[in-house]
């Protein structure tokens, strides 16, 4: 068993040499001296984690020392947050935040502030979210499904994962927006919701494209809108929500890396160059358009604003659902 | 005749010189975390997956899948010698494996297991092979209703699981249920019974449960025992290994009820190996002319979940591979493995991807076989494991439970639920309360209450579906039957007596 962990110690060691061997110029004192960590707060092949992979091994070139990804998996992120805030605030620790912190701001009862502990660096990933249907029913646009819709006296039967993720909320957001009757059915993970869809028990499913990619790209089910303020790269023939009668139905979805407060400016200037670099280089912006995800950074201005905004957004979605009390 | 031609195609990759150091790596990493208390697939899975993004796709895979059903064969070494579980499957191996060993018969228990666990997986490889689109077909198409009939006659069957007083073993069921809904609830999203712990916003871990009531009950057991367990025939010579005819009369039977049953149950999403554990024992005590032996050394009480667990772990990968629905959250992961690598499971990759798809099928067959070299030979090695002094054994195993345990969510809130539930384990096993109808009640519980709820929801909160869908109906009847004829033995006979 020693022998074992040992092997995969040696393993990621030389996987972190490898990486550090090709580009390990910075040594006149100035930021990074050493491999930078990254927690991501979910397990392993999840969407955060596969970009931040992606995109952390050029990220590792840009700035001459390796990334090292730590998945802290659970309720909201609160473990990944807390790892973050007893470590160092070098700059050597960093998180991903997403629009799941804006949620679970509101969601949880939170020993620490996101606004105030941490501080933002730039973004790093943006995607939406797509309306899907069985081909089976005949339908192939939003204003179809709306119609059957406020035919239905029982509405429609929308499938998303667990209660207060981004997709549910999504989910609640459709319910008010088209202002018609539905039911939404909780299931326990993305795969779940795809296989109701297949089954065809429910009308509608909205998910990341990321998760349903082989269903979508095999033509098992049909994508009716996605939720963004512009079409995605991935599936171009696809109309947003908005386009599609739906003005205000827009729903983004973002991951950024956030450092700790007491981090310096210029450790913050530099990591966010390299950062906004990284997401502009083609096999970047290639590979994440691949999972349907845009490539982006930003100011950290730009990225703290929407953040604080989406914690108003989903408070209110949240309100109006009845899932938590407004305060 | 395609299928061999593919077949053929997948064996080219699967023997080359790469592809078998990674199936043999990957088999080898697997066994060693199956016989480790508390460190499972998935974290190991989870830990290999990063070093996988620099490897060939197929390598990657072939060492993950090694992994996952490497660990399935390691598991039970440790419920066989030390009653601890390797894993929260090989909890019910538990149940008669560890009898076996007190009785000096570990090796023959290791032996059958191996070859059990060796049947399962190549039976359900084979149902991969040639009807993987099909069966796919079949298990998608099982609603929630029908999920609720299942599990609710898997509960039902498997009440009396194990020795000891059939009552006391239904309010063990009872406090399995209860545990199984602390977490956020599926559909309203409230967090329930978490008492303010944000790590049990996303329920008690069965891994923390499972390693809390078998492994540090049995320590605490031993310990408090006054006197220390010393294991005699310490010594395994290749006879000592090798069945008897009476057997291995039992064995083939069990085994290959084992093996379809598993395979049914693995190839469901959102089941798994622990419930195709727990069914396929139950199942076969309820079948058994000698229930009473079962808990106290039968040979079927160990070869059939065995095999089921191989079965359903192979088995698993049907719905994954041909239409991109993991079964579980390991599958989930490996998945996320192929995404990176720009594939996508689903039903275009045995057509775009082919030589992946069947590369990873043949490697199966590859892996199972090492497997059998790897582990037969071993045997001799684990149970030389009984000939260290307890003394010196049980804090070792202690810190690997911890250490197991602690790596699942990187949560000490675990580690403190662990002992826990292993003093209460302790406790309630001391007063012949038996744990596992406990560990049954939680991993069933949630997936009884959530596809009712659901299949409620679905229908508008109408009860018809569970009637009018003929899976449902047949299982619901069935259930009715076992209470049926429960009511009915407990008329006529004087109630079976406990067994202490």
């Amino acid at each position: 068993m020693l022998i074992t962990r040992l092997l995969l110690l040696c393993a990621a060691l030389c996987l972190a040499a490898c990486g550090g061997e090709s580009a390990s110029t910075a040594s006149n004192g100035e930021f990074p001296q050493r491999p930078i960590r990254v927690i991501v707060p979910f397990g392993p092949g999840g969407l955060a984690d596969v970009t931040l992979r992606l995109a952390g091994e050029s990220l590792g070139q840009t700035l001459g020392q390796p990334i090292i990804v730590e998945n802290r998996p659970g309720a909201g992120g609160v473990a990944a947050t807390n790892t973050m805030l007893n470590a160092a605030a070098d700059g050597y620790t960093l998180i991903v935040l997403t629009n799941g912190t804006a949620i679970a701001e509101s969601q949880f009862e939170l020993n620490y502030d996101i606004r105030e502990d941490l501080r933002p660096v730039s973004a790093l990933a943006w995607f939406d979210l797509i309306l899907l249907v069985n081909p089976s029913n005949g339908i192939t646009t939003l204003e179809q499904l709306l119609e059957k819709g406020r035919q239905n006296p029982q509405g429609l039967r929308i499938a998303t994962i667990n209660p207060g993720s981004t997709q549910n909320l999504s989910a609640e957001l459709f319910k008010a927006e088209a202002g018609i009757p539905a039911t939404i059915i909780s299931y326990r993970t993305s795969p779940d919701v795809l296989t109701a869809l297949l089954r065809n028990e429910v009308d509608l499913a909205i998910d990341a494209y990321t998760a349903l990619k082989g269903a979508i790209d095999g033509k098992q089910v049909v994508p009716l809108a996605v939720t963004g303020s512009r079409r995605n790269a991935a599936l171009p023939d696809v109309p947003t929500a908005a386009e599609s009668g739906l003005p205000n139905y827009v729903v983004e979805g973002w991951n950024a890396i956030y450092a700790q407060a007491g981090v310096p400016d210029d450790v913050v200037a530099k990591l966010n160059d390299a950062i906004v670099q990284v997401a502009r280089l083609p096999q970047v912006q290639e590979r994440f358009r691949e999972l349907g995800v845009e490539a982006r950074g930003s100011t950290p201005d730009e990225i703290q604003q929407r953040l604080l905004a989406d914690i108003e957004k989903w408070r209110a979605v949240m309100v109006d659902a009845g899932l938590v009390q407004a305060r | 005749m395609e299928t061999l031609q593919n077949l053929a195609l997948g064996f080219s990759q699967a023997l080359t010189p790469d592809a078998l150091l990674y199936c043999f790596i990957g088999v080898t990493i697997g066994t060693v975390v199956g016989v480790l208390p508390g460190i499972g697939a998935l974290t190991t899975i989870s830990l290999c997956l990063p070093l996988t993004f620099h490897l060939d796709p197929l390598l990657g895979l072939i060492m993950l899948a090694g992994i996952f059903y490497g660990a399935q064969y390691g598991s039970s070494t440790a419920s066989i010698l030390l009653n601890v579980p390797g894993s929260a499957p090989a909890a019910v191996t538990c149940l008669d494996g560890y009898p076996m060993t007190r009785q000096g018969r570990a090796g023959i228990a290791l032996f059958v297991t191996t070859i059990a666990s060796f049947i399962g997986g190549c039976f359900a490889i084979v149902l991969l092979i040639f009807f993987a689109p099909l069966l796919a077909q079949v298990a998608i198409g099982f609603s929630a209703a029908d999920y609720f009939a299942i599990m609710l006659l898997a509960l039902t069957a498997a009440s009396t699981l194990g020795a000891g007083a059939p009552l006391k073993g239904l309010c063990m069921m009872v406090v399995g249920l209860i545990l199984g809904l602390v977490g956020t609830d599926l559909n309203s999203g409230q967090f329930r019974f978490t008492f303010g712990i944000p790590a049990l916003a996303d329920g008690i871990s069965l891994v923390a449960l499972a390693m809390g009531l078998f492994g540090v009950a049995e320590i605490l057991a031993n310990v408090t025992s006054g006197q220390l367990p010393v294991l005699e025939n310490a010594r395994v010579t290749l006879r000592s290994m090798i069945p008897s005819r009476e057997d291995m009369k039992r064995f083939w039977g069990s085994c290959g009820r084992g093996s379809v049953l598993g395979s049914f149950v693995g190839m469901l999403p959102g089941t798994g190996p622990t419930i195709a554990a727990f069914m396929s024992y139950a199942f076969e005590k309820k079948i058994s002319k000698t229930p009473e032996q079962f808990g106290n050394g039968a040979i079927e009480g160990v070869t059939s979940p065995e095999s089921a667990n191989n079965a359903a772990v192979q088995a698993a990968f049907i719905p994954t591979l041909t239409l991109g629905v993991p079964g579980d959250a390991i599958m989930a992961v490996m998945i996320g493995g192929l995404l990176v690598h720009g594939i996508t499971p689903g039903p275009q990759l045995i057509t775009e991807n082919g030589a992946l798809f069947w590369g990873v099928v043949a490697s199966f067959w590859v892996g199972n076989i090492l497997l059998l070299i790897l582990n037969l030979p071993f045997i001799g090695l684990w149970v030389k494991l009984l000939s260290i002094p307890y003394k010196a054994l049980f804090p070792a195993v202690l810190l690997l439970i911890c250490i197991g345990v602690y790596s699942v969510n990187n949560s000490a809130v675990d580690v403190v639920l662990t002992f826990v539930f292993g003093l209460a384990g302790f406790c309630l096993n001391r007063h012949g309360y038996p744990s596992a109808p406990l560990l049954l009640g939680f991993v069933l519980g949630p997936l009884i209450e959530e596809n009712f709820r659901r299949a409620v929801l679905l229908s508008g909160g109408s009860l018809a579906p569970f009637i009018e869908r003929p899976i449902s109906a047949t299982f619901l009847m069935l259930t009715a039957l076992i209470l049926a004829l429960a009511g009915w033995h407990r008329l006529r006979k004087v109630p079976v007596k406990p067994v202490e």
